[in-house]
């Protein structure tokens, strides 16, 4: 499937380091390189940028104060005073995904967002964490949640598994979203390089110019993926919080 | 699809357990608690500048306030001064003149005095002209000499006629 020249061959994993431990393979490959990547530069951004911790900031300190402010103004929003715990956990996810789908836009550089298990992990964890919190809440009232108030009786046999499935695929269509949009996004720019190689004379340019304005969409999606994962997991802490 | 190649699956998980697991203790422990003392840091200084701009301003008010009162009250004062000035420099004129109207009262009560006693010194001397010429006059003709008196006695019956 992967041959030369898919335009899948750029998700391929290839280990950089060949590392066993209890039997499983957990060789560094180059997504754990994009993972490195994205963590150094996540912490070393916003270790620096705020050195100083003047009271009127430079404006890197402003992009660091900015993001800030942009996650704790959607965790309120969404959540309200409960959300303040969950803060650092939404904070890093943001960044995370974040930083992840913009490294992945650095040319030939591997992007582990587009990694359905990775992103998939992401979700579980949120799901896991939420369920649990969920129950730590409000014990077992919390399958009320499943019981939509005010639908008349004979309903309730038909939206009550409706609910539990919505429920349970919450972790799917999470992940999904995000490795769709991440695979989708790179494979078609892939798909248009080609192009400009491929095709005779300078007719090469219309498939370039066409990549660098999908560049600047995928830049933009990038963002909205991130942001669309922080807020579902906003959602689903206050629907921890907030039965119907 | 490399995506769902088992192969590097735990790979995957292991090391996105691990960088994810530093990012979040990292962002946790290190990274927000500075960002939030600097919001925090900025928040008390505005709040600061606020309140102590609140507390000049009111200061600013309080000053107004008291120079409106003064100013008033110099208005005021000014006003009583000016109304006393008039009252007294009324009553010095009326005073003044009404010493000038008692001066001149006198003045002519004198003057009138000074004719009347001149007049009468002026009748008294008349009288005697009219005793002598009389005398005289009565002496040329008649060859009577008359007394003073009696000439005294007629003037001062006929007195009357062409006083």
């Amino acid at each position: 499937m992967a041959a030369k020249d898919s335009p899948l061959k750029q998700f391929e994993i290839d280990p950089i380091s060949n590392i066993e431990l209890g039997g499983y393979n957990i060789s560094f490959t180059n997504s754990s390189f994009a993972m490195l990547i994205t963590v150094l530069v996540i912490t070393l951004f916003l270790t620096l940028t705020v050195n100083t911790r003047s009271i009127i900031p430079s404006r890197m300190q402003l992009i660091s104060e900015l993001m800030y402010n942009f996650i704790a103004q959607l965790l309120s929003d969404t959540v309200g005073d409960n959300g303040k715990k969950y803060f650092p956990f939404v904070f890093s996810l943001f960044m995370f995904v974040l930083i992840g789908n913009m490294v992945g836009m650095i040319p030939y550089q591997f992007t582990f967002t587009s990694h359905i298990i990775v992103t998939f992990a992401l979700a579980a964890v949120v799901f896991i964490g939420v369920t649990i919190l969920g129950f730590i809440n409000h014990g077992i009232k919390f399958f009320t949640f499943f019981y939509i108030p005010g639908v008349p009786f004979y309903m309730h046999p038909l939206l009550i598994p409706i609910e539990v499935i919505s429920y349970l695929s919450r972790p799917i269509s999470l992940s999904v979203r995000l490795f769709a949009n991440m695979l989708a996004g790179h494979t078609l720019l892939k798909v248009f390089a080609g192009f400009v190689v491929s095709m005779p004379f300078f007719t090469g340019v219309f498939p370039l110019a066409f990549i660098v304005a999908l560049t600047g969409l995928e830049i933009l999606i990038a963002f909205l993926q991130a942001y669309v994962f922080a807020i579902l997991t906003c959602l689903y802490i206050n629907d921890a919080y907030h039965l119907h | 699809m490399p995506q769902l190649n088992p192969e590097f699956f735990v790979s995957q998980l292991f090391w996105l357990a691990v960088f994810f697991a530093f990012l979040f203790v990292f962002l946790w422990r290190v990274s927000l608690p500075r960002i939030a003392t600097v919001l925090e840091k900025r928040q008390n200084k505005i709040d600061e500048n606020l309140s102590s701009a609140k507390e000049l301003q009111e200061q600013a008010m309080e000053i107004e306030k008291k120079i409106n009162d003064q100013i008033n009250r110099a208005k005021l004062e000014t006003d009583e001064k000016i109304k006393e000035t008039i009252n007294a420099l009324q009553e010095d004129v009326s005073s003044q003149l009404s010493s000038l109207d008692k001066d001149l009262e006198k003045k002519v009560s004198d003057a009138e005095k000074e004719i009347l006693k001149s007049k009468d010194d002026q009748m008294k001397n008349i009288n005697n002209e009219i005793a002598n010429i009389t005398k005289l006059t009565v002496g040329k003709i008649t060859d009577i000499e008359l007394s003073d008196n009696e000439i005294n006695k007629v003037i001062e019956t006929h007195k009357g006629s062409f006083n």
